[in-house]
This record gives C-alpha cells, sequence and structure tokens, in this order.
C-alpha cells in the first residue's frame, strides 16, 4: 500500500514539474541567436568590411556559427578580439599586425577642388554620410563618418583623406598622472 | 527657530568654537556634512588691499565659449566698431548664452586664441582693441521690446533678460542661469544665496559681499518675487566678519520694503562648505539624490556674483561684461581684488600686482585646491574666473605607493571611498569606478590634500570621467553607425523591390495588351494557346497595335479629307464601342481559357499560367469596364 502510494505521489509530481517546464519552455522561449546580437553591440559598427564580411553583423553572425576567427576586427583591435573570444569561450588569438597599434579615430575628409561629382564614393559609404549629386560637389558629415576608409580606394582622382579630430576643449582628456606632471594640492606660505 | 532654540544654538556654537582650540577634533563637530579639512586660507592677502576698478587693458579676449553648453555664435565683424553692452555674438545653439562688448572699441581679430582651460587649447575668441572711451548702448537689452507672449509670463520675461544679459553661473561651474531656473512658479521652496567661498586665497565674492551687500539682496528679490520663493537664506562663511557685517546691514536696510525676509546664516569655516551639495546639506539637512540636480528637490542655489548680474539685468537693464577677480598668491607684493572687464588677460593683471619677481611660471586659475595650472598665461578672465594665482612653483613631492591609510575616505564630503576610486580609476576598470559612484565626485581635493603618499587623486579621477564620457560617446557613435548602416541596406533593398515591381508592372501590361490582341477563335479552338510564351504574346500584341495604328492613321486622314464636323464625334463613339467590344471579348476569351485550364488541370497546364490567365482576366475586365465608361460618357 505504502508503496503504490509513494509511487504515485512522485508520478504526480513528474507530471506537475513536467507541465510547469513545458510551459516555461513556451513562455520564456528565447527567439533567434541572442549571441549574435551581444557580438554586434561589442564591434565598432564602423562597418568598414576588413574583416572580409560585408558589415559588422554578418562577421558577428558567421562568429556565432563558429565560421569566422575572433581576430578579424581592425578597428576594435585587440580589446574587441578579447571580448569576442570571453563572449565565445574561445582562445583570444593574436591580431594582425595593423591592429597592435591603436589609431586614433579618423574621419574622411574630401578635397572640394579636386572632386569631379562622380558619385562612385557615396554608394560606397556604409552610413549614408556622404552628401552630393551627380556632377556637384561633395563633402563627409563628419559627425556621421566611421572613418571605414571604403570611400578611399573608389575616389577616380584620389581627393579624399582620412583627418584625425582636433582636440578642442570639449574632446580633450585629463591625462592619467604620472610623477612628472601634477596639480599641486598644497600651497605653503613662502618664508620672507 | 524660536528665540529661545536660536540663541541656545548660538552658545553651543560659540562653546565649540572655543573647544575647537584645544581639541582640534571638536571643529568637525561645527558642521552637518562628512570629512572636510582646514587648510590654511591666505585670504587677507588679497583683502589688504582696497577693491581696484576701472583698469582698461590693451586688448580684449572674448571667446565665444565661456560657459557650459555650446558656443555663441560671432555677429560683429573684424574691423567694426562697437559699443559697450553691444551684442557681439549672439546665442543661436540651444543652451548658448550671447556675449557682450565690455566696453567700445574696435574689433582687430575673430580668431582662435588660447582658452582660460586645463587644456590650454585654442578656440574662437572675438578680439577687441578698447579705444578707451568707454561709450555705451542706451537700453542695451531693450527690455520694453520683450516679445508679446512673454509679457504676460512674469517667469518667461525673467528667464528671457537673463538670457540676453548673458548671466551665468559666476561661481565657477558656468551654468547658464536661465537654463537652471524651471519654467512654472512655485516650483522652488528656498532660494540660497552661496557666501560660504571656501577655497583659499579667493576674496572675490568676500570683497563683493563688502562692497555691494544691496545689489546681491536686490537680485535675490527680484529672483524671489518672480518665482515666488517663500525662503532666501545669505550663507556666508564665519572667517568674514566683514561681509556678514555689510549683509546684515543690508537686510535691516530692505526688510521694511521687501517680501521675503531673507536669513542670515553664519555657516562653520571648512573646506569644501561652498560645494552645492555641502551646503544644502548644512543649511536644510537635504542631500541631493544621486544623478539629481538641486532644483529637483525644490532649491535653487546663486553665487552673490550671480545674483548681483541677475540685478543689473532685471532691474538695471545691463548685461553682463564684467567681475570682481581675486589677483592673489606668494609671488605677488600686493594682491588685490578688482572689478574688470570680462576678457582682460591673466598676465596683465598679475603684473598690476607687482610680482616679487618675474612670472616665468604658469599661473593657476581658480584656488590653490580646485584650481588649474594654465598652459598659456596670456589667457582671458571669462565669466567664471573668480581668481588668478601666482604662486612661484615648489618642489614637487614624488608620488608613492597608497599605503591604505583610509585617511582620503575620513575626508571624503560626499562620503565615497576614493583609494577604492583611485585604484580602479589607476588600473583603467571604469566600470568599477561607476559602482564606486565616480561621477558623484566633486573634484575638491580634500583626498589628495590629506594624501600622505601625495598621490594625486583628483587627476586619476578626472581622467577617468573623461575617459568614461568618451566611451559613452563612442557608443552613442556606434549605435548611430549601426542604425544608419540598417536605414542603409533597408533602403536598398526597398530601391530593389520598387525596381522589381516597376518591371513586372511593365511586363502585366504588355501581357494585359497582348491578351486584347489575341483572336477569340484561338482560344476557342484549342487551348494550347494559352501556352504561349509571354513574347510572343508581346509579339502579336505589337503588331496589333501597329495595325490599329494604320487603320486609325487611315481613318483620321479620311475624316480629314471629308472634313465633316460631326464625323470626329461618331468615329470616336465607333472607336470606344469597338474597344469595348474588343475587351469583353478579350475578358470571354479569358474566362473560357481559365475554364478550359481548368478542366484541363490534370492535364499540363502548368500554375504559372494559371495565374498569368487569371491576371490577364482581370486587366481585361478593368479595360472593358473603361471602354463601356468612355462609351456611355461619349
Amino acid at each position: 500500500m505504502n508503496a503504490w502510494l509513494g509511487i504515485l505521489l512522485f508520478l504526480a509530481l513528474a507530471v506537475a514539474f513536467g507541465l510547469l517546464l513545458g510551459y516555461a519552455a513556451v513562455r520564456f522561449k528565447v527567439e533567434g541567436d541572442p549571441v549574435v546580437e551581444i557580438i554586434d553591440q561589442k564591434l565598432p559598427q564602423t562597418q568598414c568590411g576588413q574583416c572580409g564580411y560585408p558589415g559588422c553583423k554578418p562577421y558577428a553572425e558567421a562568429l556565432a556559427k563558429g565560421e569566422a576567427d575572433v581576430n578579424l576586427c581592425i578597428p576594435g583591435g585587440e580589446p574587441t578580439m578579447l571580448e569576442i573570444a570571453e563572449i565565445l569561450k574561445k582562445d583570444p588569438k593574436p591580431m594582425a599586425a595593423e591592429a597592435t597599434e591603436p589609431k586614433p579615430p579618423m574621419v574622411a575628409l574630401i578635397d572640394e577642388n579636386l572632386c569631379i561629382g562622380c558619385v562612385l564614393c557615396i554608394k560606397a559609404c556604409p552610413v549614408d554620410a556622404i552628401l552630393g549629386a551627380t556632377k556637384m560637389m561633395h563633402t563627409v558629415i563628419a559627425k556621421e563618418c566611421t572613418g571605414c576608409e571604403l570611400c578611399i580606394p573608389v575616389c577616380p582622382v584620389d581627393c579624399i583623406s582620412m583627418v584625425t579630430e582636433e582636440v578642442s576643449s570639449k574632446n580633450w582628456k585629463w591625462p592619467q598622472p604620472n610623477s612628472v606632471t601634477r596639480i599641486p594640492v598644497e600651497v605653503k606660505a613662502v618664508e620672507s | 527657530m524660536s528665540t529661545k532654540t536660536m540663541r541656545m544654538s548660538q552658545l553651543s556654537h560659540q562653546f565649540l568654537t572655543k573647544l575647537s582650540a584645544i581639541v582640534p577634533l571638536a571643529k568637525h563637530w561645527l558642521y552637518k556634512f562628512h570629512g572636510g579639512i582646514f587648510p590654511d586660507y591666505h585670504k587677507d592677502l588679497a583683502l589688504k588691499q582696497p577693491l581696484r576698478q576701472g583698469y582698461m587693458p590693451k586688448k580684449l579676449i572674448l571667446p565665444l565659449q565661456q560657459h557650459m553648453g555650446e558656443p555663441a555664435t560671432a555677429c560683429v565683424k573684424v574691423g567694426e566698431n562697437v559699443l559697450k553692452y553691444q551684442v557681439i555674438a549672439q546665442a543661436i545653439e540651444p543652451r548658448s548664452v550671447p556675449l557682450h562688448a565690455p566696453t567700445s572699441g574696435k574689433v582687430v581679430a575673430i580668431a582662435p586664441q588660447p582658452l582660460p582651460h586645463a587644456s590650454g587649447v585654442a578656440e574662437m575668441a572675438i578680439v577687441i582693441e578698447p579705444d578707451g572711451l568707454d561709450e555705451a548702448l542706451t537700453n542695451p537689452l531693450q527690455q520694453d521690446q520683450l516679445p508679446p507672449n512673454n509679457k504676460q509670463d512674469p517667469i518667461a520675461a525673467f528667464k528671457h533678460t537673463i538670457l540676453n544679459a548673458g548671466v551665468v553661473g559666476m561661481g565657477g561651474a558656468g551654468f547658464p542661469s536661465y537654463a537652471k531656473l524651471p519654467n512654472q512658479p512655485g516650483l522652488v521652496k528656498h532660494l540660497i544665496i552661496n557666501g560660504a567661498e571656501c577655497e583659499p586665497f579667493i576674496t572675490c565674492d568676500d570683497m563683493l559681499m563688502q562692497t555691494h551687500p544691496a545689489e546681491i539682496l536686490a537680485g535675490a528679490h527680484a529672483l524671489a518675487t518672480a518665482f515666488q520663493i517663500p525662503n532666501i537664506i545669505f550663507a556666508i562663511e564665519s572667517n568674514k566678519p566683514n561681509a556678514i557685517k555689510a549683509v546684515r546691514h543690508a537686510i535691516a536696510g530692505q526688510a521694511s520694503n521687501s517680501v521675503v525676509k531673507v536669513q542670515l546664516v553664519e555657516v562653520a569655516t571648512v573646506y569644501p562648505m561652498g560645494g552645492q551639495k555641502q551646503l544644502i546639506q548644512e543649511l536644510l539637512g537635504l542631500e541631493i539624490p544621486h544623478n539629481k540636480h538641486a532644483i529637483d528637490i525644490g532649491i535653487v542655489m546663486m553665487n552673490v556674483a550671480t545674483l548681483r548680474a541677475i540685478h543689473h539685468a532685471i532691474n538695471l537693464g545691463l548685461p553682463s561684461v564684467s567681475r570682481f577677480v581675486t589677483v592673489s598668491g606668494h609671488g605677488l607684493k600686493e594682491p588685490f581684488n578688482i572689478e574688470t572687464m570680462i576678457g582682460t588677460p591673466f598676465d596683465e593683471l598679475a603684473m598690476l600686482a607687482k610680482p616679487a619677481s618675474s612670472i616665468n611660471y604658469s599661473l593657476i586659475m581658480g584656488g590653490p585646491m580646485m584650481g588649474v595650472r594654465l598652459v598659456n598665461n596670456h589667457v582671458p578672465v571669462i565669466k567664471t574666473t573668480n581668481c588668478i594665482l601666482a604662486n612661484p612653483p615648489e618642489p614637487i613631492h614624488q608620488a608613492m605607493a597608497c599605503i591604505r591609510c583610509g585617511e582620503c575616505a575620513e575626508v571624503c564630503p560626499v562620503n565615497l571611498l576614493p583609494q577604492q576610486l583611485y585604484w580602479h580609476a589607476k588600473a583603467q576598470e571604469f566600470d568599477k569606478t561607476q559602482d564606486y559612484k565616480l561621477f558623484d565626485c566633486i573634484e575638491c581635493g580634500c583626498c589628495a590634500y590629506v594624501c600622505p603618499s601625495h598621490i594625486p587623486l583628483v587627476q586619476y579621477y578626472r581622467n577617468a570621467k573623461a575617459e568614461i564620457r568618451e566611451q559613452h560617446a563612442q557608443a552613442a557613435l556606434a549605435e548611430q553607425a549601426k542604425q544608419r548602416h540598417e536605414a542603409r541596406l533597408a533602403r536598398i533593398e526597398r530601391e530593389k523591390l520598387e525596381r522589381e515591381a516597376k518591371l513586372a508592372a511593365k511586363k502585366a501590361a504588355v501581357k494585359a495588351q497582348a491578351a486584347e490582341a489575341t483572336p477569340k477563335k484561338d482560344v476557342t479552338a484549342e487551348p494550347a494557346t494559352t501556352k504561349l510564351s509571354a513574347r510572343e504574346k508581346a509579339m502579336q500584341a505589337a503588331k496589333a497595335r501597329q495595325a490599329a495604328a494604320a487603320a486609325s492613321s487611315k481613318k483620321a486622314d479620311s475624316a480629314a479629307v471629308k472634313s465633316e464636323p460631326a464625323a470626329p464625334s461618331a468615329e470616336d463613339k465607333r472607336k470606344a464601342a469597338m474597344a469595348a467590344a474588343k475587351a469583353r471579348a478579350a475578358a470571354k476569351q479569358a474566362k473560357q481559357a481559365q475554364q478550359s485550364d481548368k478542366k484541363s488541370a490534370t492535364e499540363s497546364v502548368s500554375v504559372e499560367d494559371k495565374r498569368k490567365a487569371a491576371m490577364a482576366a482581370a486587366k481585361a475586365r478593368a479595360a472593358a469596364k473603361k471602354a463601356q465608361q468612355e462609351s456611355s460618357d461619349a
């Protein structure tokens, strides 16, 4: 009798938990592959294609599928590579030589005297940051430019160059102190 | 407070003050906030000299950005003569304030000039060469010409006037004053007049309170009247007895005719009593929550100099073109306070104070605690400059390793853990610095002042804050780039679809005409015609069109020869009727084709053909309807 009671009890529990799990699987179902989104968040979104994929998202998708190496993002450099390796639980790989030194953020600048208005750069720009029309002078919206350099090779007259942003009081950063320069915080009277 | 409790608190205060001479710890019982330090003040240096006025520099340098927010936009040209109080730069961007000429003269340059900023970068400024006449514009703010919707609303009019007068916070932060004030009356419960001035060496606010107490009070009353503020507290540190006396006298003189009585509070002398968060805690016992402003808890705090500028704007109609500046330091023989024009270069003012040796070292903007050493001494006084400090450089203490003594946490006035912040800032672990509330740090420098290892803690925090801000800015840019890229992809996809749809529509039109031209018997005779390729159909349609065109041109010719007036209309009618008939026939034909298709569905007729036939039928029906309408119209 007691043995049957035990069996019945556990059967009832099994059914109850089974239903609960079944409901939870439906209710809390994760749509799609969240890893792609997480990796995409970490990528610099320059859409430069230096990784061999046509943008940051396709690279993230390839990474999630395990088709791509973790060290392909050149603008992201080593920090991004480490983050991707961390997310995918893969071993970090050394970056290519050009990505080891961090580059200052740059934007494209069109020499407006040379521009012939061919619209080739407009088609190349992944973020629509170039403004212009056929046979009209083009210009780069510096605020929107990601510095991907995709417009440089397509220009037939080589009128695009990359420039660094000038230091102003708005983007100037306090340097981390070292032993040489420091702000005096204690002032003592001079004996006269 | 009743008189009895007030008397009690005064007595206990006096006792504690006396006790602190023997027991240094007792000093901390005189105020309510945590931490704080008691540095050497050296305030008597500049106070020994009377206030100076009327210095006319050779050139005035007026940076377009003297405040937080966006820079003003220059509205004068090089070579133009300007009058005193004339607007030389307008506030076009949001959160900007206009700039006025401090004296009459000629604009000699609009070019980048070194800024009084820790970076020493050069930014756009207007350089005026004074003509020495000091000719002023009459009614510079044109308060009688306010926008019509502002006239009814005293608050909008008030804010409009102080914006036009270019009033910004003159205590140091430089926040545009109009942006600090609410848009409705009754939201502000307390107006605190900040006369604490806790930083060593600086005495410009002290001097202002001694010389112009009535103007400060008039500014406070104007503000309190416009915003219906029920309570005004005037806080002065106890080490300024002359200022307290002058303000008390001025309050007594005003009390009879003012609505709100000003409460004068003498606060303990401790650094950083003048900080907004600290002074509010001392006076009202309230702490400003994380990520909130004083206005969120119903408090507006104004520096004495800002209130004087408000008085000038509201009551006298004058823009903000000058300020009190302390020129002090151990390197000067005659330190002084001066009321000087905005734009006066630092080095000229320092030369006036008779430097003990030539100033071949960099001056400090602000006080010794929070001020910054300048890269270039030829920078102008701006609206936020309160002090020019000439302290000859001293041997620099070598920063040593942190010994975890915990002194910094003892003195932090905002109850942070400076040591933890230091470790994480040094290791560039910015997430962790934010966990330790880095952004609540007011950069007062107490921790660095007491650090026995002479670690420049504040600079680590400033660096960490700048790095975090940059990271946030970059994340925002990346997000923007992502959105733009996605929008571009969506646009390309949409354009492709549109092109395809256009092509399909063209094809369908051709097909419909083909269906129109196909003779009826062909279809009825053998359903195999439905299998005709689209190309063949199009060719047939083209032929039919050609034939029709030839026929109609012949008919038209004959009609022209006959030149009968009624002929064209008759012709039209006939044409329309013919077209209608044709269309009806086509429709019927298509229907039949469909039916035959259905019959032979089991056979080899493809689904594709069915769809084509259905489409052709629909087209034909539409054409028939149109033709019918036309014929009925005719």
